[in-house]
C-alpha cells in the first residue's frame, strides 16, 4: 500500500515536458532521469549577446563528437549575436535557423523524447526561458572500417562488407542502387535497447504486400533488446520450429542489392553486420554472388558442384553405414574385402563409429572456429594428426571412416548457408539408415523432402523453382543461364516491373 | 491435450530402438565366399568353397584365401554346414563362380543349380563351369599366377572372353533358362588345370555339352570358339589358317573384327531345313614364314577370302555333325528358332525333336571379307 502510494506520488510529481526555468529542467535531468549516470555532461555557458542568456548543452560523453559540439553549438552560441526581444519559440527558431550549423536538428519539449535523443548520441541545447530543447545530431563513436567480410570471401567481386553502423550499411546498399525507387524505412525495436532497424527494398519491383508484411511483423516485436539481426530473424521468420533457414543473412552489400533488385526485402539492424533478406528459398543456399560475376558456364558447373556437395555432406555417412551394415553385397567385392580388413580390429559397431567420428569433427570445428587464429591451427593439427592418424593406428576407428568423415566435412563447407542444417540432416539420415538400411535412408530423405515442400517463407513455397523443369524460375536454379537469357526477374518475388534486361548488344555476335 | 500428445511421442521413442535393426550385421564379421563348387552328389553332397580371410591392422590389410570342404545331404545343408568350420557368418552374395565336377555334371546338373538359382544369397549372375580332368577341390587349391583367388582368376578370364574366345561363358540364370526352354540344350564352359612352373594353374577352355541336365560330351577350344561365334557373341579371336597364295602355302593369323550370324529355319520343302549364314569381317594379324603376299592384289585377297569362307563352312559342318550325330544335343537352339519362327511346324516335331534333330539338314553359307591388314599392306622383303 505504501509503495503504491509512493509510486503514485512520484508520478504525480514527475514532469513530462520542459519548463521555462533552465535550472528546474537541469535539476530534473540530474536528479531523476539521469540520476547516477556519470556519462551525461552538462555544459553550462552563456550567450555572447548583451542579454547573456544561460544555456546548457546536455550530451552523453562517449556518444558524441566533441569538436563538433564545441565548434558548432557552444562557439556559435557564444559568438553569435542573438537579437533582443525574442521569446521562447521565436528564440528557438532563430537559433536553429541562424546559429546551429548542423543538418540534423530536432526541436521538442518532451522530457522522454529528449532523454532518448541524449542517450542516442545527440547534443541537447537548453536555453533559459524556453520550454523547448534543441537536439542536434552529433553522434560519434568508435566505428569499424569497411573491410572484406570475413564470413563470405570472394575471388571475384566487391570487397566491401557491412559494419555495425546502420547508416553506413544502408549507404553501402544505396550506393549500388542510386535510384529514387530505393526505399528505406527506419523502425525502432527493443524496449530497452531502442535499436534502429532499417527495412530496405526497391519500390518499383517489390510487392507492396510483402513490404507491409515485413514491416508489420517487425512492428509487432516486443522484446527488451535486439543485439543482432539474428534476434529479428528468429522473431519474424516462418516455420520457426524448422531448422531450415527461411530468412537469409549476408554480410555483403552486393548480395543485398542483388536480392532487393529481385524484389526481396532486406532488413538491416543497427549493431549487426548481417543483413537479413526475405523471402529466402532453398535454392538461394546454392546460389553464390560469384556465380553472377563469373562466366555462366563455370558458374553453372560450380553450382552443380554445390548440389553434389550437399548430397555428399548429408548422405555419405548414412549411405556408408547402410552399405557396411545392411547391404555388403552392393559394395564391389574388392572394396568390401578391404573395408572388412580395415575394420577387423575396430571394437565398435558401425553406427557408433559414424556417430562418434561425426561428433569428434563437430567438436574440432566448434573448438577451432572461435579461437584466435594461431590456436585454431593447433586445434586442426591435433585433429588431423592425433585424432585421424593415431586413432586409425590404434584401431579405434577404421581408415574408410576417416575418409567418409573427411569428405563429409569438406563438402559441408561448400554450402555454408546450410551448414548447420546439413549437420542435423546428416545425423537424422544416419539414424534412419542405421535402423533400416537403404530403406530407412530413403524414408528419411522422403521425410526431409516432405518437410521442405511443406514450409513457406513469406508466402513463397520453400522449394520454389526446384520443383519445376521449365520457365523463367529454373534459369537460376540448377543452372545459371547467361545474363542475356535471364531477362525477367524471378516471378515468385518480383511483383512488378519484371523485365530486368532490355537489350544485350553482344547477343548478335555470339 | 498437448501434454498427452508429447507423452505419446516420448513413449513411442523407445519403440524405434526396441524394434531391433532388421538384418544389421557388421561387415568385418562376415566371411566372404568368392567361389564355390560341387564335387560330388552321391552319397553326400561335397561342397568346396573358396573364402577370403581378412587380417592385419587397419592400415595394412592382409587377405588370404581359405578353401574349405563340407558335406551335407543337400547343397544347401552343405553350404550351411560351412559356418561352423568358418567360425563366422558366411556371406554368399559376393560369390562369382560356381564349379561343377564332371561327375556331377554327367549325373545331372540340376541338383547343383536348383539351390544356386533359388537361394537369395547367391546371385543369378554367378558364372558356372564344369571341371575337366580334375576335381573342384583341385581347381580351388591351384595357384593362379597373378590373382589372389581362383574365383577372381576365373572371373577375369570370363571378362577377357572377347580376346580369347575358346569358351562360351554363361551365367547361371542363362544356363537355367536354356535348361528350361524347349528346343535348346545347355552348355557350360570347362575349367582345366595346366602345369606352369611346377604349379597348377586353372584355365578356361572348351565347352561341356548337355543334353537335358546331363552332360554328354566336350567341345575343344576351337570348336568352342566357333560355337561362340555361331551364338553371335562379339569376339576378337585370333586363328591361324594355312593359306594358299600364288607364292605358296603359308600360315596366316587372322583376327575376327566383326561377326554377323543369321540362323533361320527354311520350311519351303517337305522337311524343315536350317540355314546358317555367317558374315565375317577379318583382319590379317600376322603373316608367317616370310610369305610374300601383297594385299593390294585384289585377286589374291579374293582367293584368301574364298579360302576363309570355305574353312568356316567346313568347320561349321564338322561341328554340326558332332552335335547332331555324336551328342544329339541341340545347343545352337535350332528347335527354339523353329518354334519362334514357325510354331505350326514346330508343333509337329516337338514331340520327337530328339529323333528329328540328328537328321536335320543344315545349309551353311559363310562370307568372309578382309577389312584390314595391319599397318603394312606390303610384305617385308629381307635383303642382304
Amino acid at each position: 500500500m505504501f509503495f503504491w502510494r509512493r509510486a503514485k506520488q512520484k508520478k504525480a510529481r514527475g514532469l513530462t515536458s520542459l519548463t521555462n526555468s533552465l535550472d528546474t529542467n537541469i535539476h530534473w535531468f540530474k536528479q531523476d532521469i539521469f540520476a547516477n549516470d556519470e556519462t551525461i555532461i552538462y555544459r553550462r555557458f552563456r550567450t555572447g549577446d548583451p542579454q547573456s542568456r544561460a544555456c546548457v548543452l546536455v550530451f552523453a560523453e562517449h556518444m558524441v563528437k566533441h569538436e563538433f559540439l564545441s565548434e558548432h553549438i557552444v562557439r556559435a552560441m557564444m559568438q553569435g549575436p542573438l537579437p533582443g526581444g525574442l521569446h521562447k519559440d521565436e528564440l528557438i527558431t532563430y537559433v536553429t535557423e541562424h546559429i546551429i550549423h548542423s543538418n540534423g536538428v530536432t526541436v521538442t519539449g518532451s522530457f522522454s523524447k529528449l532523454s532518448e535523443l541524449i542517450v542516442g548520441g545527440r547534443g541537447v541545447l537548453l536555453v533559459d526561458g524556453c520550454d523547448l530543447g534543441i537536439a542536434v545530431d552529433a553522434q560519434g563513436w568508435a566505428k569499424r572500417q569497411v573491410t572484406e567480410p570475413p564470413s563470405e570471401n570472394v575471388v571475384r567481386g566487391p570487397r566491401q562488407g557491412f559494419t555495425e553502423d546502420l547508416g553506413g550499411n544502408v549507404a553501402l546498399v544505396q550506393r549500388r542502387i542510386t535510384n529514387p525507387a530505393f526505399k528505406t524505412k527506419f523502425m525502432t525495436v527493443g524496449t530497452q535497447s531502442n535499436t534502429k532497424v532499417a527495412v530496405v527494398y526497391v519500390d518499383s519491383v517489390a510487392s507492396q504486400a510483402l513490404v507491409d508484411e515485413v514491416i508489420d511483423r517487425i512492428e509487432k516485436i516486443e522484446i527488451d533488446a535486439v543485439l543482432d539481426s539474428g534476434y529479428i530473424q528468429e522473431l519474424i521468420q516462418d516455420s520457426p520450429y524448422s531448422p531450415m533457414p527461411t530468412i537469409g543473412h549476408t554480410e555483403r552489400p552486393d548480395i543485398v542489392a542483388g536480392k532487393i533488385l529481385e524484389g526481396r526485402v532486406a532488413v538491416l539492424v543497427d549493431g549487426s553486420p548481417f543483413a537479413l533478406t526475405m523471402p529466402y528459398l532453398f535454392v538461394e543456399a546454392f546460389q553464390s554472388n560469384e556465380d553472377y560475376y563469373n562466366h555462366w558456364v563455370p558458374a553453372t558447373f560450380h553450382r552443380i558442384v554445390r548440389y553434389i556437395s550437399f548430397f555428399i555432406t548429408t548422405s555419405t555417412p548414412a549411405l556408408y553405414l547402410a552399405l557396411i551394415s545392411y547391404h555388403p553385397q552392393l559394395i564391389p567385392t574388392n572394396l568390401v574385402i578391404s573395408i572388412a580388413a580395415s575394420r577387423q580390429n575396430v571394437p565398435f559397431p558401425g553406427i557408433v563409429e559414424v556417430v562418434a567420428m561425426g561428433l569428434v569433427f563437430e567438436i574440432l570445428r566448434e573448438g577451432g572456429v572461435r579461437l584466435p587464429r594461431p590456436v585454431g591451427q593447433a586445434i586442426s593439427i591435433v585433429g588431423a594428426i592425433v585424432l585421424g592418424d593415431a586413432a586409425v593406428s590404434a584401431s579405434l576407428v577404421s581408415a574408410p571412416m576417416i575418409i567418409v568423415v573427411g569428405i563429409t566435412a569438406v563438402a559441408g563447407f561448400v554450402i555454408s548457408p546450410l551448414y548447420n542444417t546439413a549437420v542435423l540432416m546428416r545425423l537424422f539420415l544416419v539414424l534412419t539408415s542405421s535402423i533400416l538400411g537403404f530403406y530407412g535412408f530413403v524414408l528419411g530423405v522422403m521425410a526431409i523432402v516432405i518437410h521442405l515442400a511443406s514450409i513457406k517463407s513469406f508466402g513463397v513455397p520453400y522449394l520454389t523453382s526446384m520443383t519445376e523443369f521449365l520457365g523463367q524460375n529454373v534459369k537460376d536454379a540448377m543452372v545459371r543461364v547467361p545474363w542475356w537469357r535471364m531477362n525477367l526477374r524471378p516471378k515468385y518475388v518480383a511483383a512488378q516491373d519484371r523485365k530486368r534486361l532490355q537489350s544485350a548488344p553482344g547477343r548478335k555476335n555470339r | 491435450m498437448k501434454g498427452r500428445f508429447v507423452l505419446v511421442l516420448l513413449l513411442s521413442c523407445p519403440l524405434l530402438l526396441l524394434c531391433g535393426c532388421w538384418d544389421y550385421t557388421e561387415v568385418e564379421l562376415l566371411d566372404f565366399v568368392l567361389g564355390a563348387g560341387l564335387d560330388q552328389v552321391e552319397p553326400d553332397f561335397v561342397v568346396v568353397t573358396e573364402m577370403i580371410k581378412t587380417s592385419g591392422s587397419a592400415q595394412e590389410a592382409q587377405v588370404e584365401r581359405v578353401v574349405l570342404t563340407t558335406h551335407g545331404r543337400s547343397l544347401s545343408s552343405a553350404a550351411r554346414a560351412l559356418s561352423s568350420p568358418a567360425g563366422r557368418d558366411v556371406f554368399w552374395s559376393h560369390a562369382q563362380v560356381f564349379l561343377v565336377s564332371e561327375e556331377v555334371a554327367r549325373g545331372g546338373v540340376l541338383s547343383a543349380i536348383e539351390y544356386v538359382v533359388r537361394s537369395r544369397h547367391m546371385r543369378s549372375t554367378i558364372y558356372m563351369f564344369v571341371t575337366r580332368d580334375c576335381t573342384v577341390e583341385e581347381v580351388f587349391k591351384s595357384t593362379p599366377p597373378f590373382n589372389d583367388t581362383v574365383s577372381e582368376h576365373l572371373g577375369v578370364i570370363v571378362d577377357l572372353h572377347a580376346q580369347v574366345s575358346n569358351f562360351y561363358p554363361l551365367q547361371v540364370w542363362e544356363f537355367a533358362q536354356d535348361l528350361n526352354a524347349e528346343g535348346i540344350s545347355g552348355t557350360l564352359p570347362t575349367v582345366q588345370l595346366i602345369h606352369e612352373r611346377g604349379e597348377m594353374v586353372p584355365i578356361v577352355k572348351g565347352t561341356a555339352v548337355f543334353k537335358k541336365d546331363k552332360m554328354v560330351g566336350w567341345l575343344d577350344g576351337e570348336e568352342s570358339a566357333l560355337f561362340s561365334l555361331l551364338k553371335g557373341r562379339f569376339q576378337r579371336n585370333h586363328f591361324v589358317m594355312e593359306t594358299r597364295t600364288s607364292q605358296g602355302t603359308y600360315p596366316i593369323t587372322y583376327q575376327i573384327m566383326g561377326n554377323k550370324v543369321d540362323i533361320k529355319p527354311n520350311v519351303k520343302g517337305e522337311r524343315p531345313r536350317m540355314s546358317i549364314k555367317i558374315g565375317l569381317q577379318l583382319s590379317v594379324v600376322e603373316v608367317g614364314h616370310g610369305a610374300k603376299i601383297s594385299f593390294q592384289d585384289e585377286k589374291e585377297v579374293k582367293s584368301i577370302e574364298e579360302q576363309l569362307a570355305h574353312t568356316f563352312n567346313r568347320r561349321t559342318r564338322d561341328l554340326l555333325e558332332k552335335l547332331q550325330l555324336e551328342y544329339n544335343a541341340d545347343i545352337l537352339g535350332f528347335g527354339q528358332l523353329l518354334r519362334r519362327k514357325e510354331p505350326d511346324i514346330w508343333r509337329r516335331y516337338s514331340e520327337n525333336w530328339e529323333c528329328v534333330f540328328p537328321l536335320l539338314a543344315v545349309d551353311v553359307e559363310a562370307k568372309c571379307t578382309i577389312a584390314f591388314t595391319g599397318l603394312y599392306s606390303q610384305p617385308i622383303i629381307v635383303r642382304d
